[in-house]
């Protein structure tokens, strides 16, 4: 039932689909698939979409000028170097080229086979999951139960997740790109290896000047948007999906990541109400975060892990935005306060001792109290060892501030983002391990692999290739080239 | 662990009156399989969709109550005897009396029931017909789609349970089995558009060689 057909691209190149009977359907296109599955093509289902002048002018500035995947020199985003748009470009499924016949369509490469399950993805037989699309709910709802344990991934790698997701939003909100419909269904994740792409990026939002064509996903939808959705289209009263409710759904995605649970989906509940009016209350107007500390009225009895165990910078960017931020969109956090909230609190993680625990790391937030909250199971080791990262005050040497905190365990690689107080952990940064840290006798060593000017507290060169003995209350600098850190152990027994 | 997942029911009405029997209603067989297989790989679907089969012919009767996915058995499904279409859509207001639930403090409440219709004739009870036609429709209780197929299924009767109805012009066993993908892809959930209104039913564009009867 299926036959190769040809499409005509923009720029007069050609390219072959395989035209099938029941082609899977989004809310806005279809698609098909190269003869060998590396690219798919896409047609609108209301084919006037692909008509109007405004639609085809989007595309061609999405895959032209906004284009983070593609550098600058090749046509892409401004300012984006190759190594760059090489980091972006599976970050995203961004589309590659526009279709002018047989009617208007996009051309978007295929995912990364990682974001399909393959034969031993599913746990139980009259399940079969092969070559279906890694849609995040596969892992954050009762569906996880069906997939294979090595599907899912642990804690640290969910953490991964999202700081990658939180980086590809905080890269289009920079360029002033809305997505204006993530959700479950258009963010696929692989946790086995930490990663995520976006995609269906052709509804992109550019403020002023093209405006969205989607309201969202249920569940993924801003409260203010789903509110207002009665007044007519153009009515000033109405909230259209922008930067600000992506940053409502990205929220309510990386909570989803990090606790499998959906943020607003509680007890409270409107008694004689149909399903959907009660959802719209529920989801928009009135909606509550299940753990708002000051209103209950949504809270399940028998939360287990919550917001608290994520760790400070986790607990306060939850509150902001569901709690705050709930329906007062400017004070949601922005994607790079997630990113940067997401990354210090990758620095507090810490293995549990567990063998068994489905988490295996936890958030190390209260060095008294170190409990697993995932497993219950508490930490056995004599003492916890922190490093408290402090950099020197600009002007005034020797004058040192903390600004960061690193919970130390056996074999805990330094990135040079801890080694230097400039470098932040983003896309730009180089990930080449700068030394780590080992436990051997019941004493603590790190272990210099490639910094430069590393020096013991008494001031000895501690060059690559040497340990550094790690004693109670001692401070040492981490480089003594500019910008390096001081660093201060910490052991709690 | 409460549950707070609303479910999407949804019930299949078959025609299995004799007009039905050998290619026809194989490739029905097909087509729920197919759907079920479909739904399956869909998270959304898998976690919402319940799934219920009544079938019509000379008796009317609910061949598999609402179940969800993972447990749906396919019913086996027989042609003969007439169309007692009337008596299935009584069936149908019974069974979703009994099997809706509604919100309480420790579950939500199912969404609006999606229900399909597959007829290639019209009602033996016509007159049970017409009056449960217009008691189901004044529940208002369902989303309801309605499928002609072929020239002897009369729409007419369809349009007094739904102003959804579909005609299928050709019954190969490709149009079955592009209904019931059809049937998939409402059934699972996609991005609004920006003009839905709240609630409101928003199906996909009919596979091709099918029409809306208006």
């Amino acid at each position: 039932m299926s036959e190769i057909a040809e499409a005509v691209l923009a720029d007069g190149s050609k390219l072959q689909y395989v035209v099938t009977s029941n082609p899977p359907r989004g809310g806005m296109k279809y698609t098909y698939f190269a003869p060998d599955k590396s690219y798919v093509v896409q047609f609108f289902n209301d084919p006037k979409m692909g008509q109007d002048a405004k639609m085809r002018d989007r595309i061609a500035a999405i895959i032209g000028k906004y284009n983070p995947t593609v550098s600058e020199e090749n046509g892409g985003a401004m300012g984006n170097t190759e190594q760059l748009a090489e980091y972006f470009a599976d970050k995203y499924c961004w589309p590659t080229g526009i279709v002018v016949s047989p009617e208007f369509g996009i051309v978007s490469p295929a995912y990364p086979p990682k974001f399909f399950f393959d034969a031993n993805s599913s746990l139980v037989s009259g399940l079969d999951l092969r070559g279906r699309d890694k849609k995040s709910n596969w892992f954050t709802s009762r569906n996880r139960k069906y997939l294979d344990p090595r599907e899912l991934g642990n804690f640290m790698l969910m953490l991964k997740v999202c700081i990658s997701l939180a980086r590809s939003i905080r890269r289009m909100h920079a360029a002033g790109l809305a997505h204006s419909d993530l959700s479950n269904n258009n963010v696929l994740i692989d946790p086995k290896t930490g990663s995520c792409v976006v995609i269906d990026i052709d509804s992109l939002v550019v403020p002023e000047l093209y405006p969205p064509e989607v309201a969202g996903t249920r569940g993924y939808i801003a409260p203010e948007v789903l509110a207002t959705m009665e007044y007519p289209y153009g009515d000033p009263r109405r909230s259209l999906p922008c930067i600000e409710t992506d940053l409502h759904s990205l929220a309510v995605l990386i909570y989803e990541f990090l606790l499998t649970r959906h943020p607003l989906n509680g007890p409270k509940h409107f008694p004689g109400m149909s399903a959907e009016e009660e959802d719209q209350r529920l989801m928009g107007s009135d909606a509550v975060f299940i753990e708002d500390p000051n209103d209950t009225s949504n809270r399940p009895d028998d939360l287990k892990v919550t917001i608290h165990d994520l760790g400070p910078y986790l607990e306060e960017l939850f509150i902001r935005a569901f709690v705050d931020g709930l329906h007062s969109p400017k004070l949601r956090p922005t994607a790079m306060d997630w990113e940067r909230g997401l990354l210090r609190t990758w620095d507090l993680l810490y293995p549990c001792d567990d063998p068994q625990c489905k988490a295996k790391m936890f958030v190390m937030y209260d060095a008294d109290h170190p409990v697993c909250p995932f497993c219950g199971k508490k930490v056995s080791a004599s003492e916890i060892v922190k490093f408290r990262l402090k950099k020197e005050l600009r002007g005034k040497r020797g004058q040192w501030m903390q600004y960061g905190e690193l919970v130390v365990y056996n074999n805990m690689p330094l990135f040079p983002w801890h080694v230097y107080s400039n470098i932040f952990a983003d896309e730009k940064a180089s990930r080449e391990m700068q030394a780590y840290v080992v436990k051997q006798n019941g004493r603590w060593l790190l272990i210099n692999q490639r910094i430069k000017g590393l020096r013991s507290a008494s001031g000895d060169l501690i060059p690559p290739g040497k340990a550094l003995l790690l004693r109670n209350n001692e401070s040492f600098l981490l480089s003594d080239m500019p910008n390096g850190n001081l660093v201060e152990t910490v052991m709690i027994p | 662990m409460s549950d707070y997942i609303r479910r999407l029911p949804v019930y299949l009405l078959i025609d299995c009156s004799g007009s039905m029997h050998g290619e026809k209603i194989e490739a029905v067989k097909q087509g729920i399989r197919t759907l079920v297989s479909e739904l399956k790989g869909d998270p959304q679907a898998l976690e919402t969709a319940y799934i219920s089969v009544i079938t019509f012919a000379s008796a009317a009767r609910q061949e598999a109550p609402l179940t969800e996915l993972m447990l749906f058995r396919e019913p086996e499904l027989k042609a003969s005897g007439a169309t007692m279409f009337g008596r299935a859509v009584e069936v149908l207001i019974d069974c979703m009396n009994t099997e809706i639930r509604h919100s309480t403090q420790t579950q939500k409440g199912d969404w609006r029931p999606l229900v399909f219709i597959l007829t290639d004739g019209s009602p033996s009870d016509a007159e049970d017909f017409k009056v449960n036609a217009s008691r189901l429709k004044a529940m208002k209780a369902a989303n309801i789609v309605a499928c002609a197929a072929g020239a002897d299924a009369k729409t007419e009767y369809l349009k007094m349970l739904t102003d959804n109805v579909l005609m299928m012009n050709s019954l190969t066993a490709g149009d079955f089995a592009q209904f019931f993908a059809w049937v998939s892809g409402s059934v699972r959930m996609t991005s609004k558009s920006i003009e839905a209104k709240p609630g409101e039913l928003m199906l996909p564009p009919p596979p091709h060689g099918f029409q809306i009867v208006p």
